[in-house]
């Protein structure tokens, strides 16, 4: 092969008429001297490494016929002089580097019959100049950054045959009558581009064989015309904004093999007379909208070889002659509203290898004939209402790789799904099977993932799933397993999910799953019947996310080595019989927005360093165990803690002041404790249960009966009634947050930064002062509340002035 | 030669597009994926994030109701780059969006206003920029906002004072403007959460100044 620069000397050759060098390494430039072959007709350097730019010498090869230099890494524009070579007929550009506007000079070139372009950086609007190439049969512009109108009108290049201006940035809208009525354009391709508008403009194209609109912006609907385009055999609209249904004149494109519609706004039903496209291969309709039944006429386009309707609103039942569909390779009919059973005859089309029945309501069992699918590498069924046992034939189905039936009412044992030894997804999730986890399985030596929760299997976790090397997640979780965690699963150590909750499994935790598992994120085996301590190996598995050992009998401390779960979300290791405090180290945890140790045995104190777990979220269950001395003024920090659960301890002491800093809170419990005291205002608003069964007092709760020393001073008038009280406080919030956001306005009127209390208590009572100017000139909308701020002000002042600011800066701080 | 290779490009491709959602998980997943194809994530956080899968409810830092819908998205503290996209607003069950503590960067997309279950919107301390979108008033169920620490600019859009059930909103330390609203949930909020906004004037003051005075 023939490599390295194309030599100078080559310019001496000047009676060369042709010189093809294509197919080489060649690099380096095209050698200007080359121009000096004034006879040359052939060209042809394609597919070598050639750069650099197109030599302007090149203009003196007048007679030139034949110009092929694609497929090499040519730079620059290209020359205009090439519309002086009036013997061209082939010029062949593609697949460069080749930049600027196609140059309007190029429509001089009446000789030319192939005009490649595609693959380069031209830019710029297509000369309308080029319409006058009447000779052109191909023009191929794709894969450009082409911008501007569809100037290309087959009405004047009456000889073209192909026009491909695919994957370029043209606008607007297809010209009307886009052909002239003998046009012979027979393959039109303009997909990936920005063109709008409707499609009718080229019902006039009657030879189109193909036309590629897709991934454009065309709207309007498939016309009725379309069976003009009688020829048609490749219709692509897809990834447009068509509405509309598909026109029954769609049935008189016989020679239709592909259609492909979808991703766009289609309605309606799939007309009847689609049954006499005996030639469709292809018919891609998902993503629309259509509805109604799938026609019977359907099974007529014996053809086919993929049906995807994903994502329509299909009901009925699928057609009972889908068997007449003996090509069938894929079928897809995931997201529809399909009902009934699934047709015998389906296990007719012995080519499917793909079937996706998923996330319908289909009905009835698998059939029996489904054991003729030996093709079959993919079936999902998953979300539908399927039901019975499954035809021991299955165990013919030797190709089988995805298998998932999860969300149906299927039962029986699983065995018949495991004659294949290729399977790699195996979900059966929430169905009714029952019987043992069969052995056959497990010769499946690449399965990444398998979930059987939510069954009625029963017996032990086979020990050859050690087997599975490749196991990412095993979930056995829900059924009604027994014995101990066989040792072998120790084997899968890429496992990252292993969900066995919900069984009757005892012995130990085995410290090897937290040794040898450590790709594991979430490890759940709660409700079983474990027993013993909680391995010191946990702090090795830090990859955890979410942890649940809850409802077991586990019993010792909760170790501090959890302290390098550091990525922990969840944590729960309610109801067991953990004894020991609850380790402070549990604060490394930073992640953790979910922890809960309830219903335990735990004893000490609330560590004061839960407060550096500042991500709580959802709950801090800490209910049910013997935890004693003070909530830990600390608590306060947990500003994103929307629950809290302290009930059934021996707490005591007063509520810290910090707990009105959990503003997210929103259910509290703190009952059945020994707390006293008064309860914090900003804690009032929760109901009486969250604090029942101590010592407090103060709203939710009765009123307290001694005048409290520290607290409280506004209630020093117990003669006054509970109802005046409660009027007193409401009003006095009322006026805090207006005097508040006055002492703002106040603060930023004058350029102040915002204030501290206490200087929003001079501030508050200077505007209070000449408070009705105010509230007519600047508070405008705030009109009905100024009335209350003034009868609140004529309380206080007759009650005690002081308790006012008191309680403002309770609640400003 | 080229025109029949032309042909056989078009089939090839019509075959890709059509087999892949046979295999593409349901919507939610695939926004997620969307989503996961904007970021940089050096930890490998989103590694179990496999779009062959049923629905993303055994991803990590995703979870789903008992209807296998995506209830949370945590991706707080997580060292992710990236931008936050429209597809987001597609996750319509999303309760909880805590992206907290990232290096997300752009604009606040406006389609996050389409989570009409959401209840907490946790974007704080990131680089986000542009203004509060308005359409974040249509969050009705919303309880907790907090977007401090950003680049937040533009004013805080009176739209939000409709949010009833907001309880907890911080802005604090990004570059808002203007004035702060004063009706619906803002009468509680207290002053922190607004502070350090250079240019965030006080309360506002209905007929005396409007509220993105100053912007």
């Amino acid at each position: 092969m023939l490599y390295g620069e194309i030599p100078p000397t080559l310019g001496n050759c000047t009676s060369l008429e042709t010189l093809g060098l294509a197919y080489c390494r060649l690099n380096g430039t095209i050698p200007p001297q080359l121009g000096n072959l004034r006879q040359l007709k052939l060209l042809t350097f394609q597919n070598n490494s050639l750069s650099g730019p197109i030599p302007d010498q090149l203009a003196q090869c007048t007679r030139i016929q034949v110009i092929s230099l694609n497929d090499n890494m040519l730079e620059g524009e290209i020359p205009s002089f090439i519309g002086e070579f009036s013997a061209l007929k082939t010029l062949n550009l593609a697949n460069n580097c080749l930049k600027g506007e196609i140059p309007a000079d190029i429509g001089n070139v009446r000789s030319l019959n192939h005009l490649y372009l595609f693959g380069n950086r031209l830019t710029g609007n297509i000369p309308y100049e080029l319409n006058q190439l009447s000779q052109l049969q191909i023009l191929d512009a794709s894969s450009n950054n082409l911008s501007g109108p569809m100037n290309i009108s087959p009405d004047h290049l009456i000889s073209l045959e192909f026009l491909v201006i695919s994957s370029n940035f043209l606008q607007g809208e297809i010209p009307k009558d886009f052909c002239s009525r003998n046009s012979s354009l027979r393959n039109l391709f303009l997909a990936g581009n920005q063109l709008t508008g409707t499609i009718n403009g080229l019902l006039s194209c009657t030879s189109l064989q193909s036309l590629d609109l897709s991934n454009n912006s065309l709207t309007g609907s498939i016309p009725h015309a379309i069976d003009q385009l009688t020829e048609l055999v490749n219709l692509a609209l897809h990834n447009n904004s068509l509405t509309g249904p598909i026109p029954h004149q769609i049935g008189n494109l016989t020679n239709l093999e592909i259609l492909s519609l979808y991703h766009n706004h289609l309605t309606d039903s799939i007309p009847v007379e689609i049954g006499k496209l005996k030639r469709l291969a292809l018919l891609f309709l998902y993503e629309n909208q259509m509805s109604g039944t799938i026609p019977a006429e359907l099974t007529n386009c014996t053809s086919l070889q993929e049906v995807d309707f994903f994502g329509n609103h299909f009901s009925g039942t699928i057609p009972d002659q889908i068997g007449n569909l003996k090509n069938l390779i894929v079928l897809q009919l995931r997201e529809n509203d399909l009902s009934g059973p699934i047709p015998p005859s389906l296990g007719y089309c012995n080519s499917l290898q793909q079937l996706a029945l998923a996330d319908n309501s289909l009905t009835g069992s698998l059939p029996d004939t489904f054991g003729f699918l030996t093709e079959l590498n993919l079936i999902t069924l998953y979300n539908n209402s399927l039901a019975g046992d499954l035809p021991r034939s299955l165990l013919g189905l030797k190709n089988l790789s995805i298998i998932n039936l999860s969300h149906n009412k299927f039962s029986g044992t699983v065995e018949p799904l495991t004659g294949s030894d290729l399977l790699t997804v195996f979900d059966l999730t929430n169905n009714s099977f029952s019987g043992q986890i069969p052995l056959e399985l497990f010769k499946s030596r690449n399965l990444t993932r398998i979930r059987l929760g939510h069954n009625q299997l029963t017996g032990p976790i086979p020990s050859q799933v050690g087997l599975l090397h490749q196991l990412v997640s095993l979930d056995l979780s829900d059924n009604d397993l027994t014995g101990e965690m066989p040792l072998s699963l120790s084997n899968c150590k890429g496992l990252t999910h292993l969900l066995l909750n919900g069984n009757r499994l005892s012995g130990y935790i085995p410290s090897w799953v937290f040794r040898d598992l450590v790709s594991l994120g979430e490890l759940d085996l709660s409700s079983n019947n474990f027993s013993g301590d909680i391995p010191k190996e946990i702090g090795n598995c830090s990859a955890l996310i979410k942890l649940s050992l809850y409802n077991n009998k586990l019993t010792g401390p909760i170790p501090v080595e959890i302290r390098k779960l550091t990525l922990l979300n969840v944590l729960n290791l309610q109801k067991n019989k953990l004894s020991g405090p609850v380790p402070p180290e549990i604060q490394q945890c930073k992640k953790l927005y979910e922890l809960r140790l309830s219903e335990n045995l735990l004893t000490g104190p609330i560590p004061s360093e839960l407060s550096s777990l500042t991500e709580l979220q959802v709950i801090l269950d800490l209910s049910y165990n013997d935890l004693s001395g003070q909530i830990p003024d600390t608590l306060g920090n947990l500003l994103k803690l929307e629950r809290l659960n302290l009930s059934f301890n021996q707490l005591q002491g007063a509520l810290p002041d910090s707990l009105v800093r959990l503003t997210s809170l929103h259910r509290l419990n703190l009952s059945s404790n020994l707390l006293q005291g008064e309860i914090p205002l900003a804690l009032s608003s929760f109901p009486q249960n969250s604090f029942s069964g101590n010592n407090l007092c103060g709203v939710p709760m009765g009123p307290c009966s001694d005048p409290p020393v520290s607290k409280g001073k506004h209630l020093s008038k117990a003669e006054v009634e509970g109802i005046i009280v409660a009027i007193v406080l409401v009003s006095a919030i009322v006026c805090v947050a207006l005097m508040y956001i006055m002492a703002r306005i106040w603060s930023n009127w004058r350029e102040v930064s915002v204030s501290t209390s206490d200087c929003e208590e001079s501030n508050s009572k200077r505007w209070v002062g000449n408070g009705d100017k105010i509230q007519a000139s600047k508070y405008r909308k705030l009109g009905p509340t100024s009335t209350r701020v003034g009868s609140s002000e004529e309380k206080h002042s007759w009650g005690s002035d002081t308790s006012v600011l008191r309680m403002k800066n309770d609640a400003a701080c | 030669m080229a025109s029949s290779s032309l042909l056989i490009s078009l089939a090839s491709c019509l075959l890709f597009l059509a087999v892949s959602p046979a295999l593409a998980s349901n919507s939610e997943g695939e926004a997620l994926c969307a989503f996961k194809s904007r970021l940089s994530d050096p930890n490998n956080v989103l590694q179990s994030w496999d779009q062959s899968l049923v629905n993303p409810c055994t991803w990590f830092h995703i979870t789903c109701d008992s209807q296998n819908r995506v209830i949370r998205l945590d991706l707080g503290n997580s060292n992710i780059t990236g931008t936050l996209g429209p597809e987001l607003g597609r996750l319509q069950h999303l309760q909880y969006l805590e992206l907290y503590r990232n290096s997300f960067m752009g604009k606040i997309p406006e389609e996050l206003g389409n989570l009409k279950n959401l209840v907490s919107m946790d974007l704080y301390e990131n680089q986000l920029e542009g203004e509060i979108p308005k359409s974040l008033s249509k969050l009705k169920s919303l309880r907790f906002m907090r977007l401090n620490n950003n680049k937040l600019t533009g004013s805080i859009p009176r739209e939000l004072v409709t949010l009833s059930n907001l309880k907890v909103l911080d802005f604090s330390n990004n570059d808002l403007c203007g004035t702060i609203p004063v009706d619906g949930p803002f009468s509680t909020f207290p002053p922190e959460s607004f502070e350090n906004n250079k240019r965030l004037n006080g309360p506002e003051l209905l007929g005396l100044a409007s509220y993105d005075f100053g912007c």
